[in-house]
């Protein structure tokens, strides 16, 4: 026995608390859903497979002090010293490190750079032959570097004739699929792709092509210089915390600075989203908050308001479960005509989102989502409130206030 | 059809006890019309509620319909207030946001009348009591002593064997409460059972029986004709003249 109709008409009747307590369903709906789906979007982001076993991996930088010294010789025994290291998998050198929001990017050509055309935006890393093991990246079809393609110089006059490409960028620049073996200009350097690599990441997730990675065999000796290191996961810590000693032990004139986790770097890399997200969700739940205390507040003030005509329903025979029912439904009509009106603002918010922030489309399964969300919060809200109604005595009735 | 014996109610507070009735008796038959009166606070309106099973009662037994009311469950209660009792409170207490029409169907939605039979009902009772042509107005727009006969006609539209009036002209002027009188002087005698709670002994003596209320026991002036108790017979000419 439902009283849709007496009920929607009493309410019709005394129209200013249901019309404040619709708005604010309308607007928890709209934005909140909003919030919701830009949350999960910047979740799917963050949490996005980046192709690097983050946590086996930790970067630093040594800055070489000692003029005398032959760097090039001196890197190639620290990155035997590194690799000897009980627990370390491999290290290599980079110019580079991916996640990092620093590193270097250009375009690969299929022609010299003399010549007109296609070139594609490619972010590249500049490594020896431990780089693709060092990152944990495995390769799709062809082959690694050999140590002899390496070349490993203070100047560019000589330059590297091979390159590693991740698909997405053999895809880019040959689109019938079949890069292996062809060749890209770097510049004016001509690069034959030996080998086809698993997806990775450049050193931007919010690069416009952050899959678009090449490694070219290049070790540009300097006095500044990046060194990757991956772990057993397990040991990354322990390794972190002696490297310095160890990296000084092997030659006393340098400085080690910016260790960090390869996460750790990708974390700090991404700071503001991170912020972004506590702040979506904290809005989240304070507006559900509001709205549920809302709830509560309004049918704790119409009981209060109605204590007679409770009493006077119990009196005619109400059941309990009657009253709570009452309550319910009168809060599922607001609830209805709050989520209509604010699942439309939520899309037209959404448009707007997309043409003035170039925000994803709003998906409306999240608009959806959040009035089921909003319509259970707020019959929750209800229930207490409605539950002490019913217990109200039918005897109030016949007591002259 | 109304049977109740020796019921107490007290009423228990942190460290006091009120005895608001105690040995109360009371048989009515089908179709009597009973006016109670009673100096304040006497237990008129305990005696009411309990009759009405609005509220519990402490001891004793009570009977309606053959149906031992003690024994039932809140549920159950409330269902048998809904089939066999209708109500008339001092201060109509109609619902301010219905209708007319939506007020009296109010307790025939609780018994799941259909549609078509509520509204034939509704019809014929606002009839009864002369407002059918206002149907769809508001309690607002009534005066009190039109207020009063639709709170009449929501009692009587669930047919019930018993009417619990609460000083249903307390808030009338002289005229309008005699119209509403004589509206319940016609209902009873249609065959309705009325049980009446007032001060006023104008209209308690247009009532074939009077019973008294004094401090939580009965004096039944039709009984007590024939054997009386000295005692309550002492307390009711003393409540006399206090009134």
């Amino acid at each position: 026995m439902l009283e849709i109709k007496p009920i929607f008409n009493s309410l019709l009747r005394s129209k200013a608390g249901a019309i404040m307590l619709l708005i604010q369903i309308a607007i928890t709906t709209a934005i909140v859903s909003n919030a919701a789906f830009i949350a999960k979007d910047r979740i799917d982001f963050l949490s996005q497979e980046t192709g690097y076993p983050e946590d086996e991996i930790f970067s630093f930088t040594t800055m070489t002090f000692d003029k005398e010294l032959d760097i090039v010789q001196k890197f190639e025994e620290t990155e035997t010293m590194l690799r000897n290291i009980p627990g370390v998998k491999n290290a290599s050198l980079f110019n580079a490190v991916p996640l990092s929001g620093s590193g270097s990017a250009g375009g690969l050509s299929l022609k010299p750079a003399t010549e007109e055309g296609p070139d594609v935006r490619a972010a590249y890393f500049l490594a020896d032959e431990n780089a693709l093991d060092t990152l944990g990246v495995n390769l799709l079809e062809g082959r690694n570097f050999r140590p002899d393609e390496v070349i490993m110089s203070a100047s560019r006059d000589v330059f590297p004739e091979v390159t590693i490409i991740t698909q997405a960028l053999g895809l880019e620049l040959f689109p019938t699929g079949d890069a292996l073996g062809k060749t890209v200009y770097f510049g004016v350097a001509p690069l034959k792709i030996i080998g086809i690599a698993e997806p990775m990441k450049s050193a931007w997730l919010k690069d416009s092509r952050p899959d678009n990675v090449s490694i070219i065999p290049f070790v540009g000796a300097s006095i500044f210089q990046k060194i990757i290191v991956r772990t057993e996961p397990e040991q990354r810590t322990a390794i972190m915390r002696q490297i310095e000693d160890l990296m000084i032990q092997d030659h006393n004139k340098r400085v080690i600075i910016g260790l960090q986790g390869m996460d750790e770097d990708k974390r700090d890399n991404n700071a503001s989203d991170i912020l972004m997200l506590r702040m979506l969700i904290t809005l989240i739940i304070v507006l559900v908050l509001i709205t549920g205390l809302g709830i509560f507040g309004l049918t704790v003030f119409n009981i209060n308001k109605r204590t007679k005509q409770i009493g006077t329903r119990r009196a005619l025979g109400a059941r309990k479960s009657a009253i709570v029912r009452y309550f319910l439904i009168e809060n599922a009509i607001i609830c209805v005509f709050g989520l209509v009106l604010g699942s439309i603002a939520a899309i037209f918010m959404g448009q707007l989102l997309l043409e003035n922030y170039s925000m994803p489309a709003l998906d409306t399964f999240y608009v959806l989502m959040t009035a089921l969300f909003v319509f259970i919060a707020s019959l929750l809200s209800v229930v207490m409130p409605a539950t002490k109604a019913a217990n109200i005595s039918p005897s109030i009735a016949t007591r002259s206030i | 059809m109304l049977s109740m014996k020796n019921i107490s109610k007290v009423y228990q507070t942190e460290k006091v006890q009120t005895h608001a009735l105690r040995d109360f008796n009371l048989e009515v038959k089908e179709g009597e019309f009973i006016a109670v009166t009673g100096p304040s606070g006497s237990g008129k309106t305990t005696f009411l509620n309990i009759a009405g099973m609005l509220e519990p009662f402490s001891g004793g037994e009570f009977m309606l319909d053959n149906v031992n009311v003690g024994s039932l469950s809140d549920n159950e209660r409330a269902d048998l207030r809904n089939q066999k009792i209708g109500f008339i409170f001092q201060g109509f207490n109609l619902i301010p946001d219905l209708s007319l029409y939506e007020n009296i169907e109010v307790p025939l939605r609780y018994r799941g009348i259909k549609a078509a039979e509520r509204k034939l009902r509704i019809e014929e009772c606002l009839e009864k009591v002369g407002l059918a042509s206002r149907a769809k107005h508001l309690p607002q727009q009534l005066s009190g002593g039109q207020q009063q006969r639709v709170a009449i006609a929501r009692a009587l539209a669930g047919k019930p064997r018993f009417l619990l009036a609460d000083e249903p002209t307390g808030n009338l002027d002289s005229l309008m409460a005699r119209q509403v009188m004589e509206l319940l002087e016609n209902i009873n005698s249609e065959g309705s059972t009325i049980i009446m709670v007032t001060h006023d002994q104008e209209l308690a003596r247009r009532a074939p029986r009077n019973i008294q209320v004094v401090d939580g026991q009965l004096a039944d002036f039709t009984l007590y004709q024939n054997k009386s108790s000295d005692s309550v017979a002492e307390r009711v000419q003393q409540s006399m003249a206090e009134v």
